[in-house]
């Protein structure tokens, strides 16, 4: 089984991508192209929908880590909605994504944006 | 049973031995979240088995990697067999999980997950040979009689 990858159009700083089969030693380059102009692009957050995801590995593991790592560089933040049983489960073994930056429906997911959104704006009012 | 691949060079084949063990465990009867582990465990072993081919990087050209996979009361467990150089896979460092992620290495963390995710396991090396056994333990109530 392979991985799809739907990427949709920025909106406000934030991208999302669904990610659908498996994300494993086999796929994760096919992530990482995709992915790599987007983390260029100094996004406030990366939303990645793994509702139809069924399984990752550590190499899965690794390419959530770069992306992680190049949104931190900015203090952007890869959010994941929806994960399965094993992904879930892979996550909490190796702590991931932290528990806050998981969510159970992209909705939940929209408004953490909203409310970090705003978070900005107020700071950017306070300086 | 005994399904066995030529390490290191054969990722692809990987995948081969994970559809062969899927069937496997889906004819006994073996829940999706068992099926998920053993995938998860043979493919993060294999992987690391053709990246390093043995202990410390080093290229000791191909060799075999075996896996037997035999199911006792609520217990599976894979044995894999290869004669590349001694490795121990439970003895590597555990990461750190606490660690702030622009810290944090990207990878190390395969050999961990088998770890975590297993009942039991247990290497040694016997003759040219490593041996690793891993368990898993099969809930009660998915398996069917």
């Amino acid at each position: 089984m392979s991985l799809d990858i739907q990427i949709f159009p920025a909106s406000k700083g934030s991208q999302r991508v669904i990610l659908a089969g498996r994300l494993d030693t086999h796929t994760y380059e096919d992530l990482d192209e995709k992915l790599a102009p987007l983390l260029t692009r100094h996004l406030q957050s990366l939303v990645l929908d793994l509702a139809a995801l069924e399984y990752i590995s550590s190499a899965g593991i690794r390419s959530i880590f770069k992306a992680r790592k190049a949104l931190g560089g900015h203090g952007g933040k890869v959010l994941v909605v929806n994960p399965q049983a094993q992904i879930q489960k892979v996550f909490d073994v190796v702590k991931a994504v932290p528990l806050n930056e998981i969510f159970s429906s992209t909705a939940e997911a929209d408004a953490y944006l909203d409310a970090m959104q705003r978070k900005v704006l107020q700071g950017d009012e306070e300086d | 049973m005994l399904i066995r691949l030529i390490v290191p060079g054969e990722h692809a084949r990987v995948e081969d031995l994970n559809t062969s063990l899927e069937a496997v465990l889906k004819r006994h009867g073996i829940d999706a979240g068992v099926r998920g582990d053993v995938r998860l465990i043979v493919e993060e072993l294999a992987s690391n088995a053709i990246a390093y081919g043995g202990a410390d990087g080093k290229d000791i050209g191909q060799h075999e990697l075996s896996v037997n996979i035999a199911i006792a009361g609520d217990l599976l467990t894979l044995e894999f067999r290869d004669e590349g150089a001694p490795f121990d896979p439970l003895s590597t460092e555990p990461p750190d999980l606490e660690a702030d992620i622009m810290d944090r290495p990207i990878g190390g963390l395969g050999l961990y997950l088998i770890r975590q995710i297993a009942e039991e396991t247990h290497y040694r090396r016997v003759d040219d040979a490593n041996l690793l056994r891993v368990s898993l333990r099969i809930p009660a109530t998915e398996t069917s009689p």
